[in-house]
């Protein structure tokens, strides 16, 4: 019975077998969308491609990975060819790459975002670095396809705006795998030109028709005009890189122009308001001029030139007559102060100097006495209190009251433990000192 | 018409922005304003006739040559 049973190498092996051997999965054609992307240090790619709705394990060994032509990303759409098989060890199905190639559009944004990004980091697309657009441009560079709406629409919609203005096409491609380097070339070439304002530009297109102006180079080359630009690619996505370059967007040729000259009418009647507000100010200064001159001319001197003389001849008396009354008053006043001075008392009573400086000296004299008496009395006091201090605690004046030291060979006793029967004792009173014996 | 470099429209629009600027602020002397005035006339003057005059430009385009040839677009058929 245990023969029924199969071990799981075998049965992975029996799948593996009806993989290898089967005419499509040997060689298959696939389309998917690459997530979990890696790429091992070894060379080898791993990867997961996926749909909407389903997945498969994808392997790219490093002999295919040489010949793929570009670095995949997560995200990108790309078609594969390689075989399916199994890997025993997971008992996974996965598809082995053979080749790799991106798929269309869906990497034409990728790219686009990843080089949108690069410049962007770069500075490239900084406002700063915009060129201001001149007001009126007399010289325009234009850089399109020398046939077609795109030129047609540029010119007619200038002369109906801005006929003073002069165009130069410098012709190029604007699709296909040549018209990026054609594009790079005529802006280096309408660099040289002295022109006020450069155009680059097409109509509208598919989105592979224009992906010139995607291009890195383009864009650099473009970033590095020193001509003021204008891009203008008619398009349906929001911006191709150029856009994002040039010094300003238009959405289309024709709004290229509208928006890189001013119109002609607008312009007529901005000279026209200028005129009119130089005629205005150079009229109200020559009334506010005029003016003046009137009350200049209109005033009292210059119609009776004789009153100046008689103001000047009453002015004249007017000043003499204040100069004399003022002389004698200041004599006055100098002479009052004299008599003011001489008549003071210590001028008239001169010895009452002496009496008075007598009196101070007595009132000093009187003030030291009292001063050193104090200063005296300052010092003495703490002394004396010293010294009532020190008669309290002589022990002389103890013995007086009838107390005596008891010493033996000099030694102080204060106890009686002190002593022993025999012991000869000094004892010193007030008066003198007894010797004595223990009995 | 032998005059020193001709100025630019845009130049010359600049140049009548501040006069104008110059005269309506009051503080030119009534001799400097009357020159102003009759040099800012002559330019407004000029303009005006650069913009009323202008017959359509002739374009050009560039050759591989590198010659410059007029240009006149094609009109749709």
């Amino acid at each position: 019975m245990q023969d029924k049973y199969i071990t799981v190498t075998q049965l992975t092996k029996y799948i593996k077998f009806r993989f290898d051997n089967d005419e499509n999965l040997g060689h298959i054609f696939l389309r998917g969308e690459i997530s979990n992307f890696k790429a091992h240090s070894r060379g080898h790619y791993y990867f997961t491609l996926k749909d909407e709705t389903s997945r498969i394990n994808a392997v790219m060994f490093s002999s295919s990975v040489s010949k793929c032509k570009f670095l995949p990303q997560d995200g990108m759409k790309v078609l594969v060819t390689g075989k399916v098989t199994v890997y025993e060890a997971t008992g996974g199905y996965q598809i082995y790459v053979n080749t790799m190639t991106e798929d269309g559009i869906g990497n034409l944004y990728i790219a686009f975002e990843q080089l949108k990004e690069k410049l962007a980091k770069e500075g490239l697309f900084d406002p700063a670095r915009k060129k201001t657009i001149p007001r009126y441009p007399e010289t325009i560079g234009i850089i399109t396809a020398p046939t077609g709406a795109a030129i047609r629409d540029i010119l007619s919609t200038l002369k109906r705006r801005w006929p003073l203005a002069r165009a130069i096409l410098f012709p190029s491609l604007v699709q296909g795998a040549s018209a990026a380097p054609d594009i790079i070339r005529q802006i280096k070439v309408a660099s040289t030109y002295p022109l006020d304002l450069l155009i680059v530009g097409r109509g509208g297109g598919s989105i592979e028709d224009m992906w010139c102006f995607n291009d890195e180079m383009v864009a650099r080359t473009l970033a590095s005009c020193p001509i003021p630009t204008i891009s203008a690619v008619g398009h349906e996505i929001d911006f191709t890189i150029a856009d994002f370059v040039a010094d300003l967007r238009a959405p289309t040729p024709t709004g290229a122009i509208e928006m890189g000259v001013p119109h002609q009418n607008d312009v007529l009647q901005l000279i026209e308001q200028i005129e009119k507000r130089l005629e205005k100010s150079i009229f109200h200064q020559l009334e506010v001029e005029n003016e003046y001159l009137h009350q200049l001319t209109d005033r009292y001197i210059l119609k009776n030139p004789l009153s100046m003389y008689e103001i000047k001849e009453q002015k004249f008396d007017h000043l003499l007559d204040r100069l004399s009354l003022g002389m004698g008053q200041l004599i006055d006043i100098r002479k009052a102060r004299l008599a003011k001075s001489i008549d003071t008392y210590l001028f008239t009573h001169p010895e009452r100097l002496y009496m008075e400086k007598e009196k101070e000296l007595a009132h000093v004299l009187k003030t030291l006495q009292q001063q050193s008496t104090l200063t005296l009395e300052h010092f003495t006091n703490p002394y004396n209190q010293v010294l009532s201090k020190l008669e309290t605690l002589n022990p002389l004046l103890t013995m007086k009251r009838g107390y005596s030291i008891t010493r033996r060979e000099g030694e102080v006793i204060t106890s009686s433990k002190q002593v022993k029967k025999d012991d000869i004792l000094d004892i010193t009173l007030a008066d003198g000192s007894i010797t004595s014996k223990v009995v | 018409m032998a005059k020193e470099k001709e100025l630019t429209f845009e130049e010359n629009l600049e140049k009548l922005e501040q006069i104008v600027k110059d005269l309506e602020s009051g503080n030119t002397p009534l001799d400097d304003a009357i020159a102003k005035f009759n040099e800012a006339m002559k330019i407004a003057k000029l303009c005006n006739d650069k913009l009323k005059k202008a017959e359509e430009s002739v374009h050009q385009i560039l050759n591989e040559d590198g010659t410059l040839e007029e240009f006149k677009a094609t009109e749709e058929a």
